[in-house]
């Protein structure tokens, strides 16, 4: 909302500094956004008079425009618009003067020497309207400078209004606030207007949709001439971001911005009969609107019509077939309240949002329609001339009652933290035009119809608040509590922390995910992750579901960095994914998942470069289940996409599959153009958290050290490592402590289909040292079991 | 008996000279034995003072004795003098060149987005929060009705809530963690004290500033007594802390409807110290807007079934991406999802 404060204070007097002013609006609620004097950037621009207009005589698309500023020799200007006639007064840059983005000088236009510029309003820096050039008022000086007939020396504020405040979305409703926040009294001009007692109104009004229209005046203005507004209104319009039609329309504006009232203007030629009916849109009905669309109309849709055709969507834009013209001889001025809800959704419906429907979906004020149709009428009088029929006519059948709200003044210091005496508050209160009537530390509130937002108690409350000043609040801290991690953030965090320490770097990825995404990871319509909850209203193809996987983000994240020639890319991610459920919300599950491509470590002076593999990645997973203090995971093989066919295990703890970890296909990574192998994992933490024991108790030291024996055995090939260590585990129970796979050879030693696996066995007895003896005995123990079970022979 | 000291002055001449003409450790060695052991002069004088009368013997062993103690100590200053010289010779093996490359365990970081939420919730762990997650697809009860947006609202249209397929707008993605306000209340009595990390969506397209899935933090409090000051004192002390202590602070109100009053958190531009002009950060108004809060509105509390006079609170919001983006500078918070190494490496230490 742009609020020029020479408008502003035609309603109130502004006493103190800009700057001043603007740190109170802002710590008032009404932020200033930008303080701007569209004069500083322009120089050198005068009236000028258009005399004679000529073809250029080797550009089609240009004029030779002779104009005079009123003294001395008439000057010719090349000019690409047309939007003008000769007698016209349009604004001229003469040579040296300044514009906001540029600088005039003599120079010569396909041949013809140019002496100076004319100027659209988007040249002046006072719109983005560059259709044309500026076409003054008649009564614009000759040779006046523009910076001073258009008041562009005034200072504008551009002010943030939150959507409860539509009573602020004029410059009536900003300068209420002003004049509350300097303690100035709220001027207001009386109208003057000068009603025909001889005319009468011929205009009709019928409200079929009174829940959409509560209330609707019309009043009838006869025998007006459409011309350009006088300079000044025009300037007003330009300075809050509005283009300039007719006298007729640009009052009808004018008053909008002034007292926040959006009125729209008929030509009452358009309705044969003067009947106006106020009505919901029928099935397939259309009309086409100022803009020149043709809208077809939902039955939801508030109209005004005629007997038959629709006029206007009501509140939102009028319809070309009734709007005012150059013939417009007698216009018919609505003043309407219209119900907030229905205009939001017609707004949204047609994409149409306009100062008019800015309003009245916030809520405008339904006891200032008779003003803003008699200020208006007024206006239109002085600038249109024309008789203005005394007869109003007026529907309003339940007229909206003002709201009633008792404030305990107490309440009030108990809310903000500070005590506040009850006529201070009262103050306030009849500041921003509320009735109040008080006692015994209770204010009775008559809340004015221009403030919807003011409901109960503790809308009161905020003004009393925001007018005293959120700086004058003492800042105090309330008492808390025990503030602390719960056990499974702590968790989370340590377990974001260890994947850092251990070189990964943490990636957060989108929450989205598509059926490409599940194709090229290669999953398949039976698996759990195919099934993914959708949205209704995606932004995109790529977007369509949430993620079932944490993979494809990670993928995408690897594959830019392998293009940013990164040398080795380790990343992991700690987040959600969303699986469907009976229940109306999905289950959000908490997943780790990791995806680490090209070389672990480089090569450096001292080692050779080695490329991540599978081993570390389950020696990721490994350390995860460590650190969490959970039991060795089980690795089986796994087979099926995303991973290699033989280079891949499940994850489970105890029994349940918790994730799995392995080399990427090749095609999977064909699908995101990475071209170095992958390993990745991916582990559900909710399972894992859910298994972790309470708080442990520790168990005594042994007293006496332990044997180390190692053994070697050769088994078949194929047998995996992990059966081997489970026979030895039973049969070298009890005093087997720890068993360590330290060696796996295959080759000439061994023979063919053959290989060997060595050992390293920890063993203990409990209370006591184990003699060699025992020691020996446990492990031909374990040896008959592994010869027995596995087909094992001792390696020599 | 002037023969046994005549051979003891030999001992000592002899064994002294020995020792000096010593050239490596074994020579120290062997003129050690023979200076010193069983068959040395020194010992074979020794073992014959038993046949010398009384007095003679006194004098005879303490020369005896002065003579082993200096071809000691002369063995000592000679065996430190070839084993320094051995240290010397082993070091200069053993020289490494130091400013060759160490070898650097791999090492990532923590995002930076990660970090800073873990220092907005210490920051409230710190003043008795404790901090709660909850559903990013909820239901719109949640999102919207019983946070008292009106029916009507625009925030809740198609264009700008992504809404779940088949369930006619009842789930949506949560727009603000603000529906976690409710979940808290509803199943735990105050007092109340907790943050709400998480991601939030809407349907902006994206720019420098926006994005359609970013992440956000919520905080409430309430107690009996609860009022404007002490939200004032703890957001002041929460900005502060992550802004800088010597940074003004102001609310300013603002409009959100499930709080009244509410307002807007403004910190004075850490860039410019509020002087303003041609200020890149706060465009010249010497303030930035770090966070949303208010005084939780009287609907809540009566949809949780909380009595609005014995109880008040204040809530407060903020976007991470931008607390982050402001704190390290990052022009364009698509970064943060990007996930660039190049980007990420910044963030390393306390960055
Ligand atoms: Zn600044």
């Amino acid at each position: 909302m742009k609020v020029p404060l020479r408008w502003l204070e035609e309603f109130v007097s502004l006493d103190v500094s800009v700057e001043k002013l603007v740190e109170l609006l802002d710590l008032s609620g009404t932020k200033v956004e930008a303080v701007t004097k569209p004069s500083g950037a322009i120089a050198g621009v005068v009236v000028a008079q258009v005399l004679e207009i000529v073809p250029h005589p080797d550009a089609d698309n240009l004029t030779l425009v002779d104009v005079t500023t009123g003294d001395g020799e008439p000057q010719r200007v090349v000019c690409g618009a047309r939007n003008f006639a000769a007698g016209q007064r349009v604004p001229l840059a003469q040579v040296g003067a300044r514009l906001p983005q540029m600088e005039i000088g003599e120079r010569k236009i396909r041949g013809e020497v140019s002496r100076g510029m004319l100027c659209s309003s988007a040249e002046l820096g006072l719109s983005s309207d560059h259709s044309g050039i500026l076409v003054l008022p008649d009564d614009s000086g000759l040779g006046v400078d523009i910076v001073s007939l258009l008041g562009l020396d005034d200072t504008i504020l551009d002010l943030e209004i939150t959507p409860n405040r539509p009573d602020c979305m004029s410059i009536l409703g900003v300068a209420r606030e002003v004049s509350a926040l300097l303690s100035n009294e709220l001027k207001r001009a009386p109208i003057e207007l000068e009603t025909d007692p001889e005319l009468s109104s011929p205009v009709r009004v019928e409200i079929t949709a009174p829940d959409g229209c509560p209330r609707y005046l019309a009043r009838y203005v006869e025998g007006v001439e459409v011309r350009p507004s006088p300079a000044w209104m025009t300037a007003r319009l330009l300075s809050v971001g509005v283009r300039p039609i007719s006298n007729v329309v640009d009052v009808t504006n004018y008053v909008l911005f002034e007292l926040g009232h959006p009125l729209h203007a008929f030509d009452a030629a358009t309705l044969p009969d003067q009947q106006i009916v106020v009505r919901r849109a029928k099935t397939r009905e259309r009309i086409t609107t100022l803009d020149g669309h043709e809208r077809l109309l939902h039955p939801d849709d508030l109209l005004i019509s005629g007997k038959k055709k629709p006029l206007a969507i009501a509140g939102v834009m009028g319809g070309s077939d009734s709007e005012v013209g150059p013939h417009t001889r007698n216009v018919i001025i609505e003043s309407a309240y219209f119900h907030p809800t229905s205009i939001a959704f017609t707004s949204r419906r047609h994409g149409l949002r306009t100062e008019a429907s800015a309003r009245f979906e916030r809520g405008a004020d339904p006891e200032i329609v008779d003003t803003a149709a008699a200020r208006a009428a007024a206006l239109m009088q002085r600038f249109a001339g024309g008789r203005v029929a005394a007869e109003i006519t007026d529907v309003y059948p339940a007229p909206t009652p003002r709201n009633e709200i008792t404030l305990r003044t107490a309440r009030a210091g108990q809310v903000l933290g500070t005590s506040l005496a009850s006529e201070r508050q009262a103050a306030y209160l009849r500041a921003l035009e509320m009735g109040v009537t008080q006692a015994d530390g209770v204010l009775q509130v008559e809340v004015p119809s221009f403030r919807h937002d003011l409901r109960r108690e503790i809308d009161l409350i905020e003004e009393v608040g925001r007018l005293a000043g959120f700086d004058s609040l003492p800042a105090t801290l309330p008492p808390g509590r025990t503030g602390r991690l719960e056990r499974d953030q702590a968790i989370e965090r340590s377990l974001r922390r260890l994947l850092a320490d251990l070189g990964l770097f943490e990636a957060w990825t989108g929450s989205f995910m598509s059926e490409a995404d599940l194709e090229r990871l290669g999953v398949t319509a039976d698996q759990p992750a195919a099934k993914m909850v959708r949205l209704a209203n995606p932004m995109s193809e790529d977007e369509p579901a949430m993620r079932t996987s944490l993979l494809p983000g990670l993928l995408r994240a690897v594959a830019l960095n392998e293009r940013q020639r990164a040398r080795g890319v380790a990343l992991f991610e700690l987040a959600r994914v969303y699986e469907p459920t009976v229940e109306q919300l999905p289950h959000e599950a908490l997943i780790v998942a990791g995806v680490m491509s090209g070389p672990r470590r480089r090569g450096t002076w001292i080692g050779s470069e080695r490329a991540w593999d599978f081993f570390d990645g389950k020696g990721l997973v490994q350390v995860v289940f460590s650190a969490l203090g959970l039991p060795e995971p089980s690795f089986s093989p796994v087979q099926g996409r995303p991973f290699h066919p033989t280079r891949a295990a499940a994850v489970a703890h105890l029994d349940v599959t918790v994730g799995a970890v392995g080399e990427l296909h090749p095609k999977v990574l064909a699908g995101w153009d990475i071209e170095r192998a992958s390993i990745a994992f991916e582990l559900a933490l909710g399972p894992l958290l859910a298994a972790l024991p309470a708080k442990k108790k520790v168990e005594e030291l042994p007293r006496f050290p332990s044997n180390l024996i190692d053994v070697a055995i050769v088994v078949e090939r194929d047998v995996p490592a992990r059966a081997a260590e489970r026979v030895i585990r039973d049969a070298g129970a009890p005093e087997l402590a720890e068993v360590d796979l330290f060696d796996v050879y295959e080759g000439d030693q061994v023979g063919p289909g053959k290989k060997s696996l060595a050992f390293a066995l920890e063993l203990r007895a409990v209370e006591r040292s184990l003699p060699d003896a025992e020691a020996t005995a446990v492990r031909d123990r374990i040896v008959a079991a592994l010869t027995e079970q596995l087909g094992a022979e001792l390696r020599g | 008996m002037s023969d046994l000291r005549t051979r003891l002055e030999e001992a000592r001449a002899e064994g002294l000279a020995k020792i000096e003409t010593a050239g490596d450790l074994a020579s120290l060695d062997e003129a050690r034995v023979r200076t010193l052991g069983r068959k040395a002069q020194l010992s074979q004088v020794r073992s014959g003072l038993g046949k010398v009368d009384e007095d003679e013997r006194k004098e005879i062993g303490k020369l005896a004795n002065d003579v082993q103690q200096q071809l000691e100590e002369a063995l000592r200053a000679k065996r430190e003098l070839f084993e320094a010289a051995e240290l010397e010779q082993r070091w200069e093996r053993e020289r490494v060149d130091v400013t060759l490359p160490g070898r650097v365990p791999p090492l990532g970081t923590i995002h930076p987005l990660t970090k800073t939420i873990w220092e907005i919730v210490d920051i409230f762990i710190g003043l008795g929060y404790v901090m709660a997650e909850g559903p990013e697809v909820e239901l719109s009860l949640y999102n919207f009705d019983a946070i008292n947006t009106p029916a009507d609202h625009p925030a809740r249209s198609a264009q700008d809530t992504f809404y779940i397929e088949g369930t006619d707008e009842a789930v949506c993605l949560r727009t603000q963690t603000s529906p976690m306000q409710m979940r808290i209340m509803e199943r735990q009595s105050p007092p109340v004290y907790v943050v709400v990390p998480g991601r939030v969506y809407r349907r902006d397209e994206l720019d420098a500033t926006h994005l359609s899935s970013f992440s956000q933090l919520e905080g409430l409090a309430v107690d009996e007594g609860i009022t404007m000051g002490d939200l004032k004192g703890s957001l002041s002390a929460f900005a502060r802390s992550v802004f800088g202590n010597d940074l003004e602070v102001r609310l300013r109100p603002h409009y959100f409807p499930f709080t009244e009053p509410s307002a807007e958190m403004d910190v004075e531009c850490f860039v410019c110290r509020g002087s303003g002009v041609s200020c890149r950060l706060c465009k010249g108004e010497g303030w930035i807007e770090v966070l949303g809060c208010g005084m939780v509105h009287p609907a809540l509390f009566e949809w949780v079934g909380y009595d609005p006079e014995r109880y008040s609170g204040f809530a407060f919001g903020m976007g991470i991406e931008r607390i982050a983006a402001l704190a390290h500078g990052v022009s364009d918070i698509r970064h943060f999802y990007d996930n660039d190494l190049r980007f990420l490496t910044q963030f390393r230490g306390s960055a």
